[in-house]
């Protein structure tokens, strides 16, 4: 299934940014090489030989609406900076400046740091009526997935390597928890209650121990242990698991324990988002997340039951 | 602040420094040669994230393409009249999307949602209840299968995503029901 999902995700990502861009260009969003009528005011005098001048860009609200042909849009007064080459004349808008739609877009499609467009005609005085020509905006959605693409590919190693630290701190603790004696300790007491859910899990078998752990790290939130002492688990089950890449039932079991969330106290990001908040939604997530684990766990034994997961058991 | 709510405080506060410590103590309790046999295990640690690598390269770029794509919201329109028909806001549909495929944008989307409505709307606490109540399904998937190699996942897809859409409707009927 994981197959079919992680390549709709990615058909459909093309599909969309496709019909998007598409859909900007059949209606042409961004007014491509179409001159927007503005008013420019300088702070000095214009030189006509200074190659920059500091301006003041005011585009109406009748302008923008007619240009953009959206009717919601208004106009404003921006920052600026009037370049003059042998090119010819060019604004640039200050750093930072906030601008409408599509404008943004425009600006940030095209501008390398910097959002510029060019100028028509000649400045006429302190106030002067010109036009400004935008770089052609194209594909915005299909340049905006390659780039998500590579980032997140890049973020994926960020995130993976991140976890080095937390990983070996807590495989070396299972491993003096494993050679102390404790660990079998562990296992003995819960196994009770723990093997219910574990059936194929042999009596006394160390998978056990790791398993409370990782469950127990979840329900008080500590995410960062919960995560090794999860993968310790997977390592031990692996270790009963006749093939090499398909998962057995007890780690499909303990992957939707996991997925499904066990924890009684809220994530640490949530409630550092919510602060006071938290304690009102206390019992709410609570409530949802016991019974989702309930419906987790059933769909695990029931799915478990279809014939095509029971022929593919290892 | 209930007795349950502040026993769990302590709890997770006092959990971590006790397993830190105690480990260790009770292995020399035992005679093991407590740094020897640490070590030994956490050379583990490196090859373990090394291997999840390519699972995790291959889950986050197919995510960070499809909300590049702009489909949250062609899925969000799409979803919106049939939710609507079993009393789903709208409003918390992005959310509801989102929170299987990646933790850090959910939590732009609350942000979003506590900047658009404030923090004691009802739709930012169906929000926070379906984050604080499922996790980083797809995630958690590349993590752990992909630690120990494990491509044919079998049931567990589907069995995480129906957890999931559960957690989502459930979070909604739970506020209303607590709060509405």
């Amino acid at each position: 299934m994981l197959n079919y999902i992680w390549g709709g995700l990615i058909v459909l990502s093309l599909v969309f940014a496709l019909t998007s861009d598409i859909n900007d260009f059949a209606r042409d969003t961004y007014r491509n090489d179409a001159p927007l009528p503005v008013t420019v005011t300088f702070e000095d005098q214009y030189s006509p030989t200074a190659r920059r001048q500091p301006l003041r860009l005011e585009i109406s609200d009748s302008d923008l609406i007619a240009h953009y042909g959206d009717s919601s849009m208004t106009g404003s007064t921006w920052e600026g900076m009037l370049l003059q080459t042998s090119a010819g004349r060019e604004i640039r808008f200050a750093e930072g400046v906030s601008l409408p739609e599509p404008l943004a877009t425009i600006c940030n499609e095209t501008g390398q740091g910097d959002c510029r467009g060019a100028l028509q005609g000649t400045p006429t005085g302190p106030e002067w009526r010109s036009a400004v020509t935008f770089a052609p905006v194209r594909w915005v959605k299909m340049n905006a997935i390659a780039a998500a693409a590579l980032s997140f590919a890049e973020t994926a190693v960020t995130l993976a390597l991140g976890l080095i630290g937390g990983l070996g701190l807590w495989m070396g603790l299972l491993k003096i928890a494993e050679a102390s004696g404790m660990l079998h300790a562990l296992v003995r007491v819960t196994q009770p209650l723990i093997r219910p859910l574990f059936p194929q899990v042999p009596k006394d078998h160390p998978a056990l121990g790791m398993i409370v752990l990782n469950l127990s790290a979840n329900m008080l939130g500590m995410g960062n242990a919960a995560t090794p002492l999860g993968i310790k688990a997977m390592q031990e089950l692996q270790t009963l698991n006749e093939t090499e890449d398909t998962a057995t039932d007890p780690m499909v079991m303990l992957l939707t324990m996991n997925t499904a969330s066990v924890q009684i106290m809220p994530p640490v990001t949530l409630v550092a988002i919510m602060g006071l908040q938290i304690n009102q939604l206390f019992f709410s997530i609570l409530i949802t997340t016991g019974l989702s684990l309930v419906v987790g766990i059933t769909a695990v034994k029931l799915l478990g039951r279809l014939k095509r997961y029971r022929e593919a058991t290892p | 602040m209930n007795i349950l709510q502040v026993f769990l405080d302590y709890a997770s506060a006092l959990v971590l420094p006790a397993i830190l410590v105690g480990f260790p103590l009770y292995g020399m309790i035992r005679k093991v040669r407590v740094y020897e046999v640490f070590v030994e295990g956490a050379k583990e640690g490196f090859n373990v994230a090394v291997m999840i690598i390519p699972y995790v390269i291959a889950i986050l770029f197919a995510i960070g393409m499809f909300r590049a794509s702009g489909a949250m919201d062609f899925l969000t329109d799409l979803l919106r009249p049939v939710v609507g028909l079993i009393g789903i806001p709208a409003e918390v549909i992005p959310m509801g999307i989102v929170r299987p495929l990646t933790g850090s944008g959910s939590v732009g989307i609350i942000l979003d949602m506590i900047n658009q409505f404030g923090e004691d709307s009802i739709f930012v606490k169906m929000a926070a209840t379906m984050f604080g109540s499922t996790e980083t399904t797809f995630y958690v998937i590349a993590v752990y299968f992909g630690a120990v190699n494990i491509r044919k996942t079998r049931h567990a897809v589907p069995a995480g995503l129906i957890a999931d859409t559960f957690a989502m409707l459930a979070a909604v009927y739970v506020v209303l029901l607590l709060f509405g």
